[in-house]
């Protein structure tokens, strides 16, 4: 299993880091070419009417018509970039959520730890200022989290999957999320009070048979 | 004129600080509030410098985490309710009864209260410092539950939210007031079409004010009955709810704070180019526009919570760079055919338009819910709004102090001083804000006092804290020049940059009535500049006759 060969791909499966890289390598190219043409026209504009008589500056100050095209021009801009966001969107919040996910595992915030519970193994994994256990998941297939949190709103973030969605008291919200192999970082993104900088967590993503025997070895065998 | 000073008190020809304290005279009560913002900006930046040396390194032991958290608390808070919406309003109150030829604002007794109701609340606030357990520490917009009894205790938090609530109401009846004065008050001619840019963005403000401002009344109101066993914001709903509210102000301040520094940017460029402001009747319909759609973008700070339809608010936030475009197209068509001088006011302008653009353009990526969901709560989001409110609304609002500066004071600020400061602060801001996006993007959260030892992080960090210092030398450098323009001055006359708008027609500073000689006739929205052109035209004209 390598990075630049992904096996959802294969499964059609949908994954956060690859369509938010997508829709970044569109907005932030525009964003530049725009910031780059206002800038330059400023800067021509002020190199060649610099120190001219006031008596010869221009008296015209009105162009509605142009105005008014221009204006068109911007609306399709947003149109484009809205259709983008939007099928881009229904992929990573509809499609994403309907993937049959492979393991369920429960998110439980609180002030200052998460709690990662394997119902099917029957074992929960704690992370934050108890101390640092491994949140582990199976790469390559779709993981279910089933998001709460027991007192303020924490926001479950694992900045690799470009992925964030907040853990509030009395509900409990679904994110499936698909995993390249590797070690990454995760934290809580909302401000939740004295430590929550502590509230830091290690995603490790292994290979489906090596996450089996880790959840056996590590869980309790269930009952037959 | 008679019916105004008929009713002018007394009181206002008063000297001294029971004057300035009890003077209903505007330009007094603009000047109070906005020293009182100035030096509220002043304490929000050593809060800042504060929170900057703890994040020079990874695991500083500078300051502790409740103080951190109290820091970037009180930060967020005195400069938002105590620094840019008031100056933003001070502004307003000294310059548009000058701009549209009034002599004093619509009911000043009110708008004094106003003004005093303010500063209790921005007083009020900053005592949590003294409180045990600390100041407020549950963000700028103290999310419920967070901000309940239970998690965040203790009697700072308590004058938290009755400092905002004071300060919400104070601003409120001001603007309310300024809304009064622009409606009543305008001098014959001067229709609404007619009105000085500046002061059309004034309008929409306090328009805006008048129309957010009561939801965080209600908002503080409800939170404090919250924490003292109300349990109003509880369960999911309860906590969507508040952000709901609160946002319901928030979105619309943040446009508040951002049209009057736009309007006093556009007022420098103008009069700095010799050249009336470009696309007038299209400006005054984008900041409609603007305003319109303020109101319903703020589910956009929640896309993440599950508790909203996203993809209403990604359609009326990404409509935004509509009306943006169209003032970047003015300001554009405002240079062009100018004849442009690069004076301090002039170049503070061009660095809010040129600067304000990332914090724009980053405005409309964050617009998006899928790049907001890694965005969101993130040092990506810090820097997208330091872009629009530091880099943006405070160079604006450098621009109108160079601008207006002589105005209000009769002395010329220096202008070598000015340039060194404006070389400060734009290498000072982009150091500090814009590294943010890349440690955003990599995964630094907003609101931590210490962050891992990621590769490249350390570096960031510390480039930040240097540009936060090198910023505190361009404010330093500004309050020196004001010092030494005050001590030596160096007088301004009536119009030292051949303004458009009425202000420059009256002496510097203006007298207590404003205007003490009569108008001059009002018959587009840049009437001095009417009377200069007609005065080039009569030259020419016996030009050609002498030569014919």
């Amino acid at each position: 299993m390598h990075a630049s060969s992904p096996v959802w791909a294969v499964q059609g499966l949908i994954d956060t880091r690859t369509e938010y890289d997508h829709l970044f390598s569109i907005y932030v190219p525009i964003a530049i070419g725009v910031f780059a043409l206002i800038a330059v026209v400023v800067l021509v504009a002020v190199v060649i009417y610099r120190r001219r008589p006031p008596e010869r500056a221009a008296r015209w100050h009105e162009n509605n018509p142009l105005e008014g095209s221009y204006a068109v021009l911007l609306a399709c801009v947003a149109a484009f970039l809205l259709y983008l966001t939007f099928t881009t969107e229904h992929k990573v919040d509809t499609v994403a959520n309907q993937q049959h996910p492979s393991v369920v595992i429960k998110v439980s915030a609180s002030k200052w730890e998460w709690a990662f519970t394997y119902p099917a193994y029957g074992f929960t994994e704690r992370s934050g200022t108890v101390g640092r256990e491994p949140l582990v998941v199976p790469a390559g297939q779709a993981v279910r989290f089933e998001i709460s949190s027991v007192d303020v709103i924490h926001s479950f973030w694992i900045p690799a999957l470009r992925y964030k969605h907040d853990a509030i008291p009395g509900s409990i919200q679904i994110a499936t999320l698909v995993f390249r192999p590797g070690v990454f970082p995760g934290q809580c993104a909302e401000f939740c009070g004295l430590r929550h900088a502590d509230m830091i967590f290690t995603a490790y993503a292994v290979s489906p048979t090596a996450f089996a025997t880790w959840a056996r070895s590590r869980g309790t065998a269930p009952t037959p | 004129m008679s019916l105004a000073s008929t009713r002018s008190p007394r009181i206002s020809r008063m000297s001294g600080w029971l004057g300035t304290l009890t003077s209903t005279d505007h330009k007094r009560m603009g000047l109070t509030l906005g020293v009182c913002s100035l030096f509220f900006f002043l304490l929000g930046g050593v809060f800042a410098l504060l929170m900057r040396t703890q994040l020079a390194q990874s695991n500083m032991q500078f300051v502790s985490d409740n103080s951190y958290n109290e820091l970037f608390t009180m930060h967020g808070s005195t400069m938002i309710y105590l620094f840019v919406t008031p100056m933003a309003i001070a502004m307003g109150l000294y310059l548009v009864p000058l701009q549209i030829g009034a002599t004093r604002v619509s009911a000043p007794r009110l708008c004094l209260a106003g003004l005093w109701t303010w500063l209790c609340g921005g007083l009020v606030m900053q005592q949590g410092w003294f409180a045990s357990g600390g100041a407020g520490r549950a963000g700028w917009s103290s999310y419920a539950p967070l901000s309940n009894g239970t998690n965040t205790p203790g009697v700072g938090q308590d004058l938290w939210v009755i400092g905002v609530l004071l300060a919400a109401c104070g601003m409120f009846v001001m603007a309310a007031c300024l809304v009064a004065t622009i409606a009543r008050r305008r001098a014959p001619g001067m229709s609404l079409l007619r009105m000085p840019v500046f002061t059309w963005t004034e309008l929409v403000s306090v328009l805006m004010v008048v129309g957010a401002f009561p939801m965080l009344i209600l908002v503080m109101i409800l939170l404090y009955i919250d924490r003292h066993g109300g349990h109003i914001f509880t369960g999911f709903a309860g906590a969507i709810d508040y952000q709901d509210l609160f946002w319901f102000f928030g979105h619309p301040v943040v446009y508040v704070m951002f049209f009057p520094y736009l309007g006093a940017a556009a007022e420098a460029i103008a009069v700095s180019s010799h050249k009336r402001w470009f696309g007038y009747i299209a400006f005054v319909a984008s900041m409609m526009m603007f305003a319109g759609l303020s109101m319903a973008v703020w589910s956009h700070h929640m896309y993440v919570t599950g508790g909203v339809t996203n993809q209403y608010f990604a359609f009326t936030s990404t409509a935004l760079l509509v009306p943006a475009g169209i003032e970047y197209f003015d300001m554009v068509g405002t240079l062009i055919g100018g004849s442009i001088v690069l004076r301090t006011s002039m170049l503070f302008a061009l660095a809010f338009f040129l600067q304000f653009l990332v914090g724009g353009l980053s405005g409309i990526f964050v617009a998006s819910p899928v790049l907001d969901y890694q965005a969101y709560g993130t040092y990506i989001i810090v820097a997208h709004f330091h872009y629009t409110l530091f880099a943006g609304s405070i160079f604006g609002f450098f621009a109108g102090v160079y601008h207006w500066f002589p105005k209000i004071s009769g002395a010329l600020l220096r202008e070598r001083l000015g340039k060194l400061q404006l070389l400060l602060m734009v290498v000072g801001t982009n150091l500090t804000f814009f590294p943010m996006f890349f440690l955003g993007n990599d995964g630094m959260p907003r609101r931590v006092s210490r962050y891992p030892t990621h590769p490249g992080w350390g570096t960031l960090n510390e480039l930040e804290t240097i540009g936060a210092g090198i910023i505190a030398l361009g404010v330093l450098t500004f309050l020196v020049n004001v010092f030494v323009s005050l001590r030596r001055p160096v007088p301004a006359g009536d119009d030292p940059w051949l303004g458009h708008t009425l202000e420059w027609a009256t002496t510097s500073p203006p007298p207590p009535l404003n205007f003490e000689a009569a108008l001059p006739p009002i018959r587009s929205y840049a009437p001095l500049l009417d009377l200069r052109e007609a005065e080039i035209d009569r030259a020419r004209e016996r030009a050609e006759v002498d030569a014919g």
